[in-house]
């Protein structure tokens, strides 16, 4: 009997140790994977956000979560997952189809103004990758850059000096032509200037107080820029421009 | 097969017969029930049927004579082969005397059953004390105290309710009937409708022309008018109550007339006729009742209760079951029956996740024409089936409570199977402004979850604040940093020769001492002293800097003390190089002892400069 209690308390006190908060993770996201294969969404989405809770994410996690609030109905917090998938990841066609499906179910359909060509290729440009995968590279060209340069320099070669100069030269070059798009990439990412209409829907008005003149209204799931906060207000700006105040709570920011 | 066929004529005649002869219906009452002494009173036996009426005995009372009669009247109506027949036998007839006098239930024979009509009292008051009191203050008789306090005897009209039910249940059906009860009313019109709070009222539709029967009340004929019919539903519990419904009446008043010898002449139908007599209005009010309402058992209750009570049926019909993928298909539901129609609330059918249902159009349809209260409540909804394939519509089940069996049931409309073929074109996209691209997307079902446990980060974690970020390009400027350095060093030792003398003048030295000392080891002494002066010499000359060749032990010495050396390093340089000077110098062979001694000494001095230089 001393012997159980024993070892009990051993795996009571060395148990939480040996599962790391990481483990945690898997755990409960496959727990939700497996709720949402018995389209028991609700509990899907509970543990999801526990994955959340103990401080973890990932695109594939928002993505999932997005797909349970969808079946679930939410479409609004659906579309915000997406989103928030979709910073992480803005290439992964799966992300984007089912965000498109489901922004197709989102009762307001603004007419997005055509972007400036110049604004649109940045744009592209800089969504190629993530912040990681960003940094990731200008840090392995700085480093064959480096490489190249202390070749150029402690070897004495002959031959190749020229072209190796001409190398590391470009490679330092793009590593610097690379930082923008980096910079703009974690910008971009950090950025809560962007939020997703949670609420079926929401009153804009035209002061951030209850009983001002009411301008429009806004819709479940749909994608408006947060310009400004007051109090429990939000003003919001639409992709066609119109700006208003929303009650915060409204809001779910991507 | 005649014989047959004449048995069955004969029984179908037989049946016939019996059902002509129904029961029959006798009723006795008398014009007045309060007299005078020296006053008569008519005493009238109705009886309907058909075909045959049985003959009438002459009226049994010991407090009155029959005067008078019988006068009999009879008649046949065949409307649409039914017969109908009354007869009426009437009696005038004297009271004997005073007080409360009946007149004994008639008693009738017909068809092996026996009818009895119910005693009649009359009250009779005295002529003595009548004509005083008239005498005295023309005051009137005094009536007969009413059991009814509202009823309006005097002019023997009176308004009844009747209620189907005195306890019931919350929702249930309560039919409120309005009788008139009158003698002589030519006209009515309702002044107020009895109000029924917490009651949800319906009513039927009113009758201009009730049908009227003659009912006898405590012995006075009187005709009965169904006037209003209400059905109530109680929305709350407890005791209700029906407040009482008002209504003006036109009454005949008969003409104030002498008794004559000619009375009998114009006690005549023709001379009554009440539209020869004055009318007055009077006003008519009801009781007021008392419902009690209990509410539904909680036993049994079902959780999707749709909150109606009485008899109901659900069916669910569809328009079709083919349809293409985003074409709209049309799902209907009725619930029809008697009861709280107004009440039920539908349930509301659970649609699979696929389909885009609109908001419902519900109908609503209440039938007040017949006995109670029936109606239809439809429930019309659109709905677009968004991917394709097979569609289960699951079945609706309605829940009600029946208050005849005291329980709840619960009745089921069908589910529907909808098999829904793919469509490249859809019609509600076209219509809804989607571009060509979101059309083909509108039929799809989302993307399924990603099953593989992703890379996890921390959440507000960035690459900015990670270390292999920042180790990756340390690493990188560290490369750089070093091969910049190696070059300088590598330029500074070619191009700066005092440098490059500085910097090789250790490895120098004690490559060519060991060279010296593997000689030694070989047996070669003869040039070894010569070579430790150069190997010292030469140190010395490389580290300071001065000129290669042509240095003394006097320059060096001066160099040296310049450099502010430690004295005594001085000092055993300037021995060591003498005393070089003269074993070089020193005919024959050296002492090999001495020479080996010289070497560390060398060895020593060579290590201490290269610390102070």
């Amino acid at each position: 009997m001393q012997k159980y209690i024993k070892l009990f308390w051993l795996l009571f006190t060395v148990y939480p140790f040996v599962i790391s908060a990481q483990d945690n993770a898997d755990f409960y996201f496959q727990k939700g994977n497996e709720y949402y294969m018995e389209e028991n969404y609700p509990e899907a989405v509970r543990q999801y956000e526990s994955v959340l809770n103990i401080g973890y994410e990932s695109p594939e996690l928002y993505f999932n979560l997005g797909n349970a609030y969808y079946k679930s109905g939410q479409l609004g917090k659906a579309i915000l997952n997406y989103e928030r998938a979709l910073k992480k990841k803005p290439q992964d066609k799966n992300i984007q189809f089912n965000l498109k499906l489901a922004n197709l179910r989102v009762k307001d359909r603004i007419e997005v103004p055509p972007e400036f060509f110049l604004f649109r290729w940045n744009r592209k440009i800089v969504q190629l990758l993530s912040t990681r995968n960003w940094a990731w590279f200008v840090a392995a060209l700085f480093f064959l850059a480096s490489v190249l340069t202390s070749i150029f320099v402690v070897g004495e070669i002959n031959r190749f000096k020229r072209q190796l100069k001409i190398a590391a030269i470009t490679l330092f070059f793009c590593a610097g032509l690379i930082m923008m798009p980096l910079i703009q990439r974690y910008q971009m990412e950090k950025s809560r200037a962007y939020g997703v209409v949670l609420s079926s829907h929401s009153k804009s008005l035209a002061a951030p107080q209850e009983g001002s003149t009411e301008l429009f209204i806004v819709h479940e799931g749909t994608k408006v820029r947060i310009l400004d906060t007051d109090g429990d207000w939000s003003k919001i700006e639409l992709i066609d421009g119109k700006q208003g105040w929303i009650l915060s709570l409204d809001l779910g920011i991507i | 097969m005649k014989k047959v066929l004449k048995y069955t004529l004969l029984m179908i005649l037989v049946t016939l017969q019996i059902s002509q002869a129904k029961d029959i219906k006798i009723s006795a009452y008398v014009d007045r029930n309060t007299i005078d002494l020296d006053d008569t009173i008519t005493f009238t036996v109705k009886i309907d049927g058909t075909g045959n009426l049985p003959d009438v005995p002459p009226p049994e009372s010991d407090g009155f004579v029959v005067i008078s009669g019988p006068s009999q009247s009879s008649s046949i109506q065949i409307i649409n082969g039914k017969i109908t027949a009354f007869k009426t036998v009437q009696w005038q007839l004297a009271p004997t005397r005073s007080g409360a006098q009946e007149i004994k239930p008639i008693t009738i024979k017909f068809r092996r059953k026996r009818y009895k009509t119910p005693a009649i009292h009359v009250t009779v008051n005295d002529r003595q004390k009548s004509s005083k009191s008239s005498r005295s203050g023309n005051v009137p008789a005094p009536q007969t105290v009413s059991p009814r306090p509202r009823q309006n005897n005097k002019n023997n009209v009176f308004l009844k309710t009747r209620v189907s039910k005195k306890t019931l249940y919350k929702g249930e059906e309560l039919i409120v009937s309005f009788d008139l009860y009158y003698q002589n009313v030519r006209t009515y019109a309702p002044q107020k409708l009895p109000d029924a709070k917490g009651f949800w009222t319906e009513q039927f539709p009113e009758n201009r022309n009730p049908p009227i029967e003659t009912v006898v009340v405590d012995g006075i004929a009187y005709k009965k008018a169904t006037i209003r019919r209400l059905a109530l539903f109680p929305t709350i519990t407890g005791e209700l109550l029906i407040d009482p419904m008002i209504i003006n009446c036109e009454i005949v008043v008969p003409r104030q007339r002498r008794r004559s010898v000619f009375d009998d002449f114009f006690d005549d139908s023709f001379f009554t006729d009440p539209l020869l007599g004055s009318t007055k209005v009077v006003e008519v009010q009801s009781d007021p009742v008392t419902i009690n309402v209990i509410d539904l058992p909680v036993q049994g209750k079902p959780d999707e209760f749709s909150g109606g009570v009485g008899s109901f049926s659900i069916e669910s019909s569809i328009d079709t079951l083919q349809i293409k993928q985003d074409q709209a298909l049309t799902l209907r539901y009725k619930i029809s029956g008697s009861g709280n129609i107004n009440g039920i609330k539908l349930p509301t059918p659970q649609f699979p996740t696929n389909v885009e249902v609109f908001e419902p159009k519900i109908e609503r349809l209440v039938n007040n024409k017949g006995k109670s209260i029936r109606g239809s409540v439809s429930c019309e909804y659109v709905i677009i089936p968004r991917s394709s394939g097979q569609l289960h519509i699951p079945a609706l089940t309605l829940n009600y409570f029946d208050p005849n069996r005291k329980r709840y049931q619960s009745k089921s409309a069908p589910g529907f199977n909808v098999s829904v073929q793919p469509n490249e074109q859809s019609s509600i996209a076209r219509s809804a402004g989607f571009r060509k691209e979101e059309i083909s997307l509108l039929g799809t079902d989302i993307r399924f979850i990603m099953r593989e446990s992703p890379k996890w980060q921390k959440i507000g974690s960035t690459v900015f604040n990670q270390l292999w970020f920042w180790m990756l390009n340390v690493i990188s400027l560290s490369i750089i940093g070093a091969s910049l350095a190696f070059r300088w060093w590598m330029d500074k030792l070619e191009n700066n020769s005092m440098f490059a003398r500085r910097r090789r003048a250790l490895s120098k030295t004690t490559a060519s001492l060991k060279a010296l000392e593997s000689e030694m080891g070989a047996g070669k002494y003869e040039t070894v002293c010569d070579r430790l002066d150069r190997i010292l010499t030469g140190f010395i000359a490389d580290k300071i800097g001065l000129p290669v060749s042509g240095v003394g032990a006097k320059e060096i010495s001066t160099a040296l003390s310049d450099k502010k050396i430690d004295p005594t390093i001085i000092k055993s340089v300037e021995t060591v190089l003498k005393e070089l000077e003269q074993y070089r110098f020193l005919p024959g062979d050296p002492e090999k002892q001495k020479i080996r001694k010289l070497v560390g000494r060398v060895n020593d001095l060579v290590a201490q400069l290269n610390k102070v230089l």
